[in-house]
């Protein structure tokens, strides 16, 4: 007889154990499984992603904003942006949620070992990378210098605050545009790739890791060929619908690849290769 | 292709096969083509042998994914309570199931699915459905004229996948086994069967020559397959056909091999739901959106790019086959004029 098969679709609850307001659109829930052995067992790696179910919302992917390093709980950091999104933001502490996962190919921590990592980000975008830069400075030594450009749309949209001023206490190289100022803004305005423009980088030491919205992207890309990064050494992590997670429901088709087992994470190179709306244009 | 029978192929007398069935029927629940009171044929859960007409050379209507992969059905349940927010996993026992009489194309589409449902992740709605299944296939000797499983590779006969294979002598069945559950099914109930014969084997070798030449359409599935992978379908052949899609998803849900599904939640009160999976199409302007409406698929141009590109290109570089069984359902279900024939016929047009 074979095996009996573990139920791969079946969510876990999770307890809601604190949350941080980034902004009016982005909060940060931290997350405990209820099972407190399963809990304690968990692991994941940066760029991973979990299902999230509310009541009545179905699922949805949200990328881990956590490090792995700080094992007993993991931070979804949600953007605002739909029916099961803005159900979470109504979340207290104490409620219960649902999570599958960890899903999907997580950054290649191992290669950027003793690498400059160049951190490039728009808005929620922050949130996966957030994953990496907090895994980074709990283990100093095995990676070069950090850096995180950060553009949001107002100063009153700068998400992830606490993070920023955290990191930069800690030596990443921190820096902040606003499309548009408001009073009292003295920092930079303007897209983020103008950002790159002041920075003196090791190329060859370098790979850049960037999420953020798609003209963004494109922006940033051209600017890092430009600056000479090569396709291989930049890295993202892709949006998409997604039903199962596990590379079967197929909605989050990228021209062949399934962004929830071939990615979330792909490098500049990999995606060249797909026929896909981001590099499109 | 080799199509000769092996030498320790059977001989099932057509009289014989009720009786056979009724044996299997009594161990197993028996599912065959069977021909309605409105002159359809199903593939149906037959509760009562001697009323069914079982309809052996006519191609079913649905193929067997409903019985693997259901239109909907209930992944688990979810409730509200004080003490939280939790799920309860859906306990379901499904009785050990025979398929009689399904076609190479089917048969063929089966043995996809098992792929898709355990190549990364084992589906354990699927594989509990496909365990202690028994496939018993049954040649084509006479494809239907929209029938093409020749050039995809995956009929009139088939080579190995069913634990029994049923070729039609005439008065009599040659049958091959295949799998073990098959060999076992010969030796339980070997009163029913004799030996093969020379000639029987010789039948059956002629039977397939024929079925091969009674194919009425050429469909050059081959070529579309280089032409994807060397990525030089025109743009516009994509963009035409876009725009002919009716959206109604029929080619999906008739498609043996259309296994794309979505997950949803079903509230049954505020403080209890189900949830529940079901079938999709990629073709759906929706398959790809994102909250926000955002959608990295231009539904107009693009919507069937990923239906085509799936079957003949990526599924050809997995499995090294393409995943169009050549059923023909879909060419006779669109009514768009974009099923998988008119795409075939006109990426090679296009190239001539």
């Amino acid at each position: 007889m074979p095996q009996p098969i573990t139920d791969i679709y079946l969510p876990r609850q999770a307890r809601v154990e604190q949350i941080e307001i980034e902004n009016s659109q982005i909060a940060t829930f931290v997350l405990a499984f209820s099972d407190r052995r399963y809990n304690d067992a968990f692991r994941y790696q940066p760029g991973q992603f979990m299902l999230v179910s509310m009541p009545h919302c179905g699922e949805a992917p949200i990328s881990i904003s956590s490090t792995p390093t700080r094992p007993g709980n993991i931070h979804l950091s949600v953007r605002k942006a739909g029916k099961l999104t803005t159900a979470m933001h109504g979340l207290r502490v104490g409620d219960t949620i649902g999570l599958r996962g960890p899903y999907g190919r997580p950054f290649p921590m191992e290669q950027l070992a003793g690498r400059d990592l160049l951190f490039v980000a728009g808005g929620i975008g922050l949130a996966p990378l957030r994953a990496v830069v907090s895994s980074c400075l709990d283990q100093p030594d095995r990676f070069g210098a950090l850096t995180v450009l950060y553009g949001s749309r107002t100063p009153s949209d700068i998400a992830f605050q606490s993070d920023l001023e955290l990191w930069h206490n800690q030596g990443v190289d921190c820096r902040l545009t606003v499309d548009a100022a408001e009073p009292g803004w003295d920092g930079s305005v303007g897209l983020v790739t103008a950002l790159l423009d002041d920075l003196a980088l090791k190329l060859d030491k370098s790979t850049a890791l960037i999420c953020g919205p798609p003209l963004m992207f494109r922006a940033v890309l051209r600017r890092l060929a430009d600056m000479g990064f090569s396709d291989h050494q930049v890295l993202t992590t892709m949006e998409r619908h997604m039903k199962c997670g596990v590379g079967i429901c197929r909605h989050c088709h990228m021209d062949g690849k399934l962004a929830c087992v071939d990615g979330p994470v792909f490098s500049l190179a990999e995606l060249r290769k797909l026929k896909i709306m981001e590099l499109d244009g | 292709m080799v199509h000769t029978a092996a030498t320790d192929s059977h001989l099932l007398k057509k009289d014989h096969l009720k009786g056979f069935l009724r044996k299997l029927a009594k161990e197993y629940r028996l599912v065959a083509p069977v021909r309605n009171r409105h002159g359809d044929v199903l593939f149906t859960v037959i509760d009562d042998l001697d009323a069914a007409e079982i309809e052996l050379s006519e191609p079913p209507q649905n193929s067997l994914k409903q019985f693997f992969l259901p239109q909907q059905e209930q992944l688990s349940t979810y409730t509200v309570t004080p003490e939280g927010y939790d799920f309860h996993p859906v306990q379901a026992t499904i009785p050990p199931t025979i398929y009689f009489g399904v076609h190479p194309c089917d048969l063929s589409a089966v043995l996809y699915m098992d792929v898709v449902f355990s190549r990364r992740q084992r589906d354990p709605f699927y594989l509990r459905r496909r365990h202690g299944s028994v496939l018993i296939g049954v040649n084509c000797n006479s494809p239907s004229p929209n029938c093409f499983c020749n050039a995809t590779g995956s009929g009139p006969f088939l080579e190995m996948g069913s634990d029994l294979q049923l070729t039609d002598l005439g008065d009599r069945f040659l049958v091959e086994t295949g799998r073990a559950p098959g060999q076992a099914l010969i030796e339980r109930w070997q009163g029913f069967f004799s030996p093969s014969a020379d000639k029987d084997r010789a039948a059956h070798y002629q039977a397939f020559l024929e079925a091969r030449g009674r194919f009425s359409r050429q469909v050059h599935v081959e070529q579309a397959i280089r032409q994807l992978e060397a990525d030089t379908v025109e743009e516009k052949i994509w963009q035409e056909l876009s725009l002919r899609c009716q959206d109604c998803g029929g080619c999906a849900y008739l498609c043996p091999t259309c296994t794309c599904f979505t997950i949803s939640d079903q509230r049954l009160d505020a403080a209890s739901g189900r949830r529940l999976r079901s079938w999709d199409a990629c073709t759906f302007a929706g398959f790809t959106a994102m909250a926000g409406d955002h959608n990295p698929v231009q539904a107009k141009t693009a919507a069937i790019r990923q239906r085509f590109t799936h079957k003949l290109r990526d599924d050809v570089r997995l499995n090294g086959r393409p995943s169009c069984v050549g059923c023909g359902r879909c060419v006779s279900i669109c009514f768009g004029g974009t099923d998988i024939v008119r795409f075939v016929e006109r990426v090679c047009q296009g190239s001539l």
